[in-house]
């Protein structure tokens, strides 16, 4: 009995490799040969009933239901669920489906899917990082939507954060979160060095390294953290000057790029006074600031979700904006960094809808915008900013009405150019950087720098 | 004369036997592998960006000698190969051997928890090695208690101590999964065999030098091939334990081939070419392994 | 020898040690680097079974893992076997071509082969899971490798006693071959259960997800809360020792009498 059932096991296993001979191996030739013709042609034409069941829904055309990609459960995924609820108000018939789809895991299937021409798989609607917008647009054209006509007003968000997704003058985004750079620092730390959070507010470098030293001298404490081969805080001074890794026609900017120079030497000289100190991974750069290992750190505004995480020090923490880089041309106390937006791709069936929702949801309502605040999820949406619930004061950070201050130093972030290549030069510079903190020349690994990015755009 | 003939048939049925045998498993992996893989071999000639790509000829593998970061990326790879591969296969046949005395106790115990690191998953792996090597971590804390250390160092920001670490973090990960081989190989010799040389007077070490070892021959042959594999197109803790870092010193082919495919704008034609350079390298090191190793007695 | 057998042990077991005190833990202290067992436990229960769906994961893990062992398992050995006791200069000839399949990194063939599942239509089905890892040379070798110690002569008798070949195989090889069977069961559970860039290409629906995209899912918020993280890390890391535990004997304690 037992051997009967093996061998019908094997038979089967046999007649699959059979099929998926058959299947396969005339297909292969036609595809790679018209991948943009496919991509045109999303899954109502596909012959294959089971690839249409995972993006399910959206396939029968009339129905109101649109599914989305996103990642965060806590976060941005609420705020889809929130603007499935204000969007049900006028539509009782509309339905999310949200699929939870970690960021790394958005970038490997759109990938896959514009790459081998079937974008069947993807959902209506997806989260993109920022940095990765201009990028995944040029590289698979066809896999987006233009939203330049979908009824969003472009103008209510701040410029900086709008440009992020604007390609060849198309807005392919529809702007999500706030990115903007808090300053964070332990009052409690602080005072032990007669500082305050005053003496952090609207300060330059020089400023920050001379209290830095206070401190050091007082607690034993650096000031901040950061991850080393991470250059988080290098592109937030560079941007902090409007100064970007690319020129406008998308050739690299390091070699002659002045404030970069200046960012690199800011860098080590925190390094070197022992003000900023460098860890290994981002679990021990969050455990550093939690556990009070340093006195703040500085970052885009969502690592106050992190830091509130530490409940018993509350009312412990204070908020400011970033120093400015001394002698830089543009420089100013204010930058970006992370956030994402929410785009439209080509396997939606549905695009009025999806505009639609998008435009009076993430682009046209402060009730959204005010249920999901808690949660932490900061506008970009400037009319949301204007919104009761921003001028809320947070105990956490001493009673300040922090939400309100951040919208306020979002509207002053410069805005700058991310570029295609972005990912190659960030990489690029973060090994120059280390080199250069190891004692190796600032001219030659600028010069590295641009030689690998360049080497990457295939010039 | 018709007794030749029937043998000749008979061992022609064999054959045919064999080949039906190995048919299911050798057509799946012809369709499921090489089908694949010749698709990205064709790739590997094309140029481009995401979809768009056109014919270009061997300029991809010209291009990848002139890519700084790939040949930093070999030399990584390398260095992992030649260091951890023989260590940790040493390591694994020892622990089998000492595992596999009948006298010794609590040997499922010992064997599982040998066994636990490889099935422990990626990301509570990479957490923990990351931490017990972070600048206030047990490792900078005991050598700095012990006097080795004035102050704590920063293990994955150098980079040969970057590298040591990664390599530890596979012996620590790898040695209880090739154990595993060892000690099922191990099965298929006599006990008796050991019993006898024990009573004829052989230590430890000549047990295991004389019989151990090459009893075991096709397994260390598998195992010695799987690793080199696995080792030259290690990923995980590439990406995990240092993420390539500090300034590249770790990165290791795969990692940068997956950069280029899925973190970079993406430029499938040009991994695809790196892909088969590692494709080579395997296949040289294996054919050299097979040579040595892969005897019919 | 126990001494030195405790060390590795200890050294081995640690890591798993640790994930089971961050399990019992809040967040913050397991980001502070706390090592002792935590009151948190419950907490980050509910925490996780509020946050992810965990028993759909675990069954789709189980049902996906199982399946694959059970065909791999028989496909690959057969082939082993037919490799090796059959073998002649044309099949070695063969078993090092197939070699060749697994020196590509997976990355290079990711596409092509996304492509011929989908257009198969086998996207968030099992049979697009385990089919492209059905047949492994890995496990082929591995079997021709430890086919290469099964006696002739029993073979020889059973063919004079009149069994076909393939009743050798399911009768003489696959019993005598137990702890090759252990360990390849071990093995190739092992990675079914821990597969994650292929499963994260072809599942694009939740229903789908398996345990390792769970425990991805929530290393990527911009808060992670790593004692719920250990948590479910641990659920994903137990299914796996256990069937260690449970094989070990097959592999480890040998044949008794079954090789004569």
């Amino acid at each position: 009995m037992k051997k009967k059932l093996l061998s019908l096991v094997l038979v089967g296993a046999m007649s699959t490799a059979m099929l998926a001979g058959c299947g396969n191996s005339s297909a292969p030739a036609a595809d790679s040969q018209a991948p943009a013709a496919d991509a045109q042609t999303p899954a109502a034409d596909t012959q294959t009933p089971a690839a249409d069941t995972s993006s399910s829904d959206n396939a029968a055309g009339g129905e109101q239901t649109l599914t989305v990609w996103c990642w965060d459960p806590a976060f941005n995924m609420n705020a889809m669920y929130e603007a499935e609820k204000v969007y049900q108000k006028d539509h009782p018939d509309f339905k999310l489906n949200v699929i939870e789809t970690p960021w790394e895991d958005v970038q490997t299937k759109i990938t896959t899917a514009a790459t081998s021409g079937d974008l069947s798989t993807l959902p209506d609607i997806l989260l993109m990082q920022d940095n990765a917008f201009q990028k995944n647009v040029i590289s698979f054209p066809n896999a987006f939507v233009d939203l330049t006509g979908s009824g969003v007003n472009y103008s209510d968000f701040a410029a900086g954060k709008t440009a992020y997704s604007v390609i060849d003058g198309k807005n392919m985004g529809v702007p999500f979160d706030n990115g903007a750079v808090v300053g964070c620092y332990r009052s409690d730390i602080l005072e032990q060095a007669g500082l305050t959070v005053d003496d952090f507010t609207d300060i330059t470098w020089d400023q920050y390294i001379e209290n830095g030293k206070k401190v050091l001298d007082a607690t034993g404490k650096p000031l901040i953290s950061m991850q080393a081969g991470e250059c988080d805080l290098i592109m937030m001074m560079l941007q902090s000057a409007g100064s970007s890794l690319f020129n406008e026609d998308g050739t690299a900017n390091i070699v002659n790029n002045d404030t970069l120079k200046i960012v690199m030497e800011t860098y080590k000289a925190l390094k070197d006074s022992g003000v900023l100190v460098e860890v290994n991974s981002w679990d021990e750069y969050v455990g550093s600031f939690i556990s009070g290992d340093v006195a703040g750190t500085i970052n885009g505004c969502w690592t106050m979700a992190s830091i509130q995480t530490a409940e018993d020090q509350s009312g412990k923490w204070a908020l400011t904006n970033m120093p400015s880089l001394v002698g830089a041309t543009g420089a100013t106390n204010y930058s970006n960094n992370g956030g994402s937006s929410w785009a439209v791709t080509a396997n939606c069936q549905n695009t009025e809808l999806a505009f639609d929702f998008l435009a009076s949801t993430f682009a046209g309502s402060t009730e959204l915008y005010d249920n999901i605040l808690p949660s932490g999820a900061l506008a970009t949406w400037a009319p949301a900013g204007e919104s009761d619930a921003y001028a809320v004061p947070n105990d956490f950070f001493g009673g300040d009405a922090v939400s309100a201050k951040i919208v306020e130093f979002s509207t002053k972030v410069p805005s700058n150019i991310t570029g295609v290549y972005y990912y190659e030069a960030r990489d690029a510079v973060a090994t120059a950087i280390t080199n250069y903190i190891n004692g190796s020349d600032i001219a030659t690994e600028l010069d590295t720098a641009e030689k690998t990015v360049n080497f990457n755009m295939g010039k | 004369m018709s007794k030749s003939s029937k043998k000749m048939t008979l061992s022609r049925k064999h054959n045919l036997t064999g080949w039906v045998f190995l048919a299911p498993g050798a057509l799946l992996i012809l369709f499921m592998s090489f089908v694949p893989m010749v698709k990205a071999l064709l790739l590997s000639f094309k140029t481009g960006v995401g979809a768009a790509t056109t014919w270009c000829g061997i300029s991809n593998y010209v291009r990848m000698f002139e890519d700084a970061v790939f040949i930093q990326s070999i030399k990584n790879t390398f260095f992992y190969l030649i260091i951890q591969v023989p260590i940790m296969l040493i390591f694994a046949l020892i622990l089998a051997s000492i595992l596999n005395n009948r006298n010794l106790r609590f040997k499922g115990i010992f064997r599982t928890m040998i066994f636990l690191p490889c099935a422990t998953s990626l990301v509570a792996y990479a957490v923990i090695f990351r931490s017990l090597f972070a600048n206030n971590g047990i490792i900078n804390l005991v050598l700095v208690n012990l006097g080795i250390l004035d102050q704590p160092y920063s293990f994955l920001t150098h980079a040969t101590s970057a590298r040591i670490v990664i390599i530890i973090a596979l012996l620590w990960r790898w040695t209880g999964y090739n154990m595993v081989f060892y000690l099922s190989g191990l099965q298929n010799i006599e006990y008796s065999v050991y019993e006898a040389a024990k009573i004829d007077g052989a230590n430890a070490v000549q047990t295991f030098f004389k019989i151990t070892v090459p009893l075991l021959k096709p397994t260390i042959l598998l195992t010695a091939i799987m690793s080199t594999n696995g080792t030259l197109q290690l990923f995980d803790e590439s990406v995990n334990l240092t993420d390539g870092g500090p300034a590249n010193a770790s990165i290791t082919m795969s990692h940068y081939i997956y950069n280029l495919s899925f973190k970079y704008v993406p430029n499938f034609g040009y991994a695809a070419a790196m892909s088969f350079l590692i494709l080579i390298l395997v296949a040289v090191l294996a054919f050299l392994q097979m040579k040595v190793g892969d005897k019919r007695d | 020898m126990y001494l030195f057998l405790c060390i590795v042990s200890f050294i081995s077991v640690f890591p798993l040690y640790w994930m089971v005190c961050a399990a019992t833990n809040k967040s913050a202290d397991v980001v502070s680097g706390r090592l002792i067992p935590g009151t948190y436990f419950l907490e980050n229960v509910k925490n996780l079974m509020a946050n992810q769906n965990i028993g759909r994961a675990l069954g789709n893990s189980f049902k996906y893992a199982i399946i694959l062992t059970v065909i791999s398992l028989l496909v690959s050995s057969l082939a082993g076997y037919g490799f090796e006791i059959y073998h002649d200069k044309a099949k070695d000839t063969v078993m090092n071509i197939i070699l060749l399949a697994m020196m590509v990194p997976f990355v290079a063939t990711l596409i092509p082969l996304f492509q011929m599942i989908s257009t198969a239509g086998w996207l968030n089905t099992t049979i697009g899971f385990i089919l492209p890892t059905i047949s492994t040379p890995f496990l082929i070798m591995m079997f021709r490798q430890s086919a290469r110690s099964f006696p002739h002569d029993i073979m020889e008798a059973a063919r004079i006693d009149g069994l076909s070949e393939i009743r050798i195989f399911f009768q003489m090889f696959m019993p005598t071959m137990r702890s090759t069977y252990a360990a390849a069961m071990t093995i190739t559970f092992m990675n079914a259960w821990n597969s994650y860039l292929w499963p994260k290409v072809i599942m694009t629906n939740s229903d789908s997800q398996t345990m390792p995209m769970v425990v991805a899912n929530l290393t990527q918020g911009y808060v992670t809360d790593y004692g719920m993280l250990m948590l479910a890390v641990l659920i994903c890391t137990l299914p796996t020792a256990i069937v260690f535990f449970c094989l070990q004997n097959a592999f480890a304690e040998g044949i008794t009498g079954a090789v004569k």
